[in-house]
């Protein structure tokens, strides 16, 4: 991917990770499964009947009106919401309600939100180390060195000791996908990362997840990025009503609608 | 030549300095402008009344007298020593806390420092050594300031003073917390120190042990005081926890004893532990009423605090328990290092008002016989026919030292808010 989208073609790419990623697409495994999988909010059904597998390295975004189910949707692939029906497999691990799969699957997906949701009481640092040292275990002085190198690739090493209130928007989001990428996970889930920012500090971030798209990380991004999309996914997916619409490449969905209501939306919005 | 920019303008006099500042808020408008002339005459007629009568008419024989009985009841005279050293540890530790917070404790030190001053110099009857024993706290808070090392980083937002306040001991580990731990320990070391230099122990020449009964006036309105504060944070915080549980029984549990608790005013709950309670203990044991006061104090301000710790956590924002979660927290480490801490910060002054009613509530515990300092009052009023007019002076000394610790309270609060910035996120 980083050669076919020509962007930040110095990024260091792990062994293990280059050779997945010189494989195409479609010989890769399929690291989530999501099966017939529904999630109802009282009567209110948010999502329907959702299928969808996404090859190890993928970028998939997804997109549509809002109430579509997509947040739902991403936030049931680490089980922040409950699906009541239907079967998620991430990397080969079944959700269930087995505490176990659930630790392994939330060390395995990592999540960036619209608000960031940094813990405010504790710095920069404090909340990149946080979570590798309680739940990884790490020692303290080797999940230190990891935030400074997580920080120095989102590019705001210099920010380590600050709280997240003396940060602007950006560069609090930027320190989210650190704090994310801390976890070391094989997937991460975007959920609307840029719609809480200023124009001017929405690009910082989006750099920040084209240079990790590149490293080959495995994501789903829900956004209203377009050029983003266009330029980083590899498949797009559009929701509406709590359904799947369509599913394809940006070529596709940009040129070529299969649906009529992709067309629509694309219209409204473009 | 070069050109000289022109300075810029100055704004109108009327706006600004002394005069700006009256008519702005005294003479804005002419019904403004009488009501801050009637205020005025009011406030001078009523200060030069009082104030007559406080230097001129009132005799605080009444006071001078009887200080000690005031200040620490009917505490042996020999062990008087004993509680000077225990002021003397207080006060290094006040130096220590005004070298490593100093925007919190700075003037708290100052106006402690001058108080003492003022008790040792003034012409009134007192043995020599208690005398040295009291101006020795002036240069012991110089030994805490200069024991301490300044703090490596002063920037504002830090969460040391509200760890090393509350809940430090539980939480301080690993890089989220660098709390100075040397002041806790200090604060721990001192406390027990504080409890046997009160109370003595048997067999230690010097030590002798003073019946707890003895323990009156201001010291057992402080000393039970201080008792609550520290128990009942905890406490609250476990109520609160409990409450918030996932567990039926527990949750049931706390929420039966907060409410009972709550739901019951303090004096009978006094009243129960000294007369109703005991009928269940076993004949021979006889706890001391002091003990029975201090503990039922700490059970019902830990109920309102249980309380204010829920509202507290309740106002965090669900994201940062989302954002736990999906980093892999479990439910016990998003609730202490994510949702408590945030949860607290939210309810300082919460806290601190639940303090400053907790020390006026442990007045109350004349009801079961004890002399502290507002029955002290009253006794020496009234079971003396020399004092018999005097009431009002008494009275006046005991609103005065009451409002001097909850205004030191309430001061010190508003500053750790400021260093923690509340209400900024």
């Amino acid at each position: 991917m980083a050669e076919t989208n020509g962007v930040h073609a110095a990024v260091d790419i792990p062994a293990d990770k280059a050779e997945i990623l010189a494989r195409p697409l479609e010989e890769r495994d399929d690291i989530v499964v999501c099966e017939n999988v529904h999630k109802w909010f009282g009567d209110f059904c948010a999502v329907r009947d959702v299928s969808m597998r996404v090859k190890r390295g993928e970028v998939v975004v997804i997109f549509g009106p809002s109430g579509s189910g997509k947040s739902t949707f991403i936030r049931m692939i680490n089980r922040l919401e409950e699906h009541q029906q239907g079967r998620i497999v991430i990397d080969g691990i079944e959700m269930t309600n087995d505490v176990r799969n659930l630790d392994a699957i939330r060390r395995e997906v990592g999540m960036v939100f619209q608000q960031f949701n940094l813990f405010p009481h504790i710095t920069v640092l404090g909340n990149i180390t946080l979570a590798p040292q309680r739940v990884r275990h790490l020692p303290r002085s080797e999940a230190e060195a990891l935030a400074m190198q997580l920080l120095e690739r989102v590019g705001i090493p210099e920010q380590a000791g600050k709280y997240p209130a003396e940060l602007s928007g950006g560069q609090q989001q930027r320190v989210a996908i650190a704090r994310a990428l801390a976890m070391q996970p094989q997937i991460m889930l975007f959920d609307e990362p840029t719609s809480a920012l200023d124009p001017e500090m929405i690009k910082e971030v989006l750099d920040a997840m084209r240079e990790l798209a590149a490293t080959g990380m495995t994501m789903l991004c829900v956004t209203h990025e377009m050029g983003f999309a266009r330029e980083v996914a590899d498949r797009m997916a559009f929701f509406d009503e709590g359904a799947l619409v369509e599913l394809g490449p940006p070529d596709q969905i940009f040129n070529d609608p299969q649906e009529d209501r992709t067309k629509m939306f694309l219209d409204q919005i473009l | 030549m070069t050109a000289r920019a022109a300075p810029a303008p100055l704004p109108p006099a009327t706006t600004v300095g002394l005069q700006g500042w009256l008519r702005q808020n005294l003479f804005s408008s002419r019904g403004n402008s009488v009501v801050t002339v009637v205020l005025a005459v009011v406030l001078a007629w009523f200060v030069f009344n009082l104030g007559s009568w406080v230097f001129v008419e009132a005799d605080w024989t009444v006071i001078i007298s009887r200080a000690p009985l005031y200040i620490v009841g009917l505490y042996p005279y020999e062990g008087y020593w004993r509680l000077c050293i225990c002021l003397l540890l207080i006060s290094v530790l006040l130096g220590m806390s005004w070298r490593a917070w100093p925007n919190a404790a700075r003037r708290f030190a100052f106006g402690f420092g001058a108080v003492i001053l003022f008790v040792g110099v003034f012409p009134h009857e007192m043995a020599p050594e208690h005398r040295a024993l009291l101006l020795l706290n002036l240069p012991a808070i110089g030994l805490g300031y200069v024991l301490t090392p300044r703090p490596a980083d002063a920037s504002p937002g830090r969460l040391e003073a509200i760890a090393g306040g509350t809940l430090a001991p539980a939480l301080e580990r690993g890089a989220i917390f660098s709390t100075p731990r040397r002041m806790i320990s200090a604060a721990l070391v001192a406390l027990v120190l504080t409890m046997i230099l009160i109370l003595g122990i048997a067999g230690v020449p010097g030590l002798d042990p003073v019946n707890p009964q003895d323990l009156g006036g201001l010291m057992i309105n402080l000393l039970l005081a201080f008792f609550g504060i520290v128990c009942s944070l905890p406490i609250g915080v476990g109520l609160a926890l409990g409450r918030r549980s996932s567990l039926p029984i527990l949750k049931v549990a706390c929420v039966i004893f907060i409410e009972v608790i709550r739901g019951v005013p303090l004096i009978t709950l006094l009243f129960m532990s000294r007369h109703i309670l005991p009928l269940t203990f076993p004949e021979d044991l006889n706890i001391d009423r002091v003990y029975l006061a201090g503990i039922t104090i700490t059970i019902f301000s830990s109920a309102y605090m249980a309380e204010n710790v829920r509202g507290g956590m309740a106002a965090v924002h669900p994201g940062q328990a989302e954002a736990a979660r999906a980093l892999g927290l479990r439910d016990w480490q998003n609730t202490l290092l994510i949702t408590l801490p945030q949860g607290l910060r939210n309810i300082i002054p919460a806290i601190v008002g639940q303090f400053i009613s907790l020390f006026k509530d442990t007045s109350l515990v004349y009801f079961i016989g004890m002399l502290d300092l507002v029955e002290m009052g009253r006794v020496s009023v009234q079971g003396n026919q020399e004092f018999i007019d005097n009431g009002r002076e008494v009275y006046l000394f005991i609103a005065l030292v009451f409002w001097v610790f909850c205004f030191s309270m309430s001061f010190i609060s508003r500053r750790i808010e400021g260093v923690l910035g509340v209400g900024r996120r």
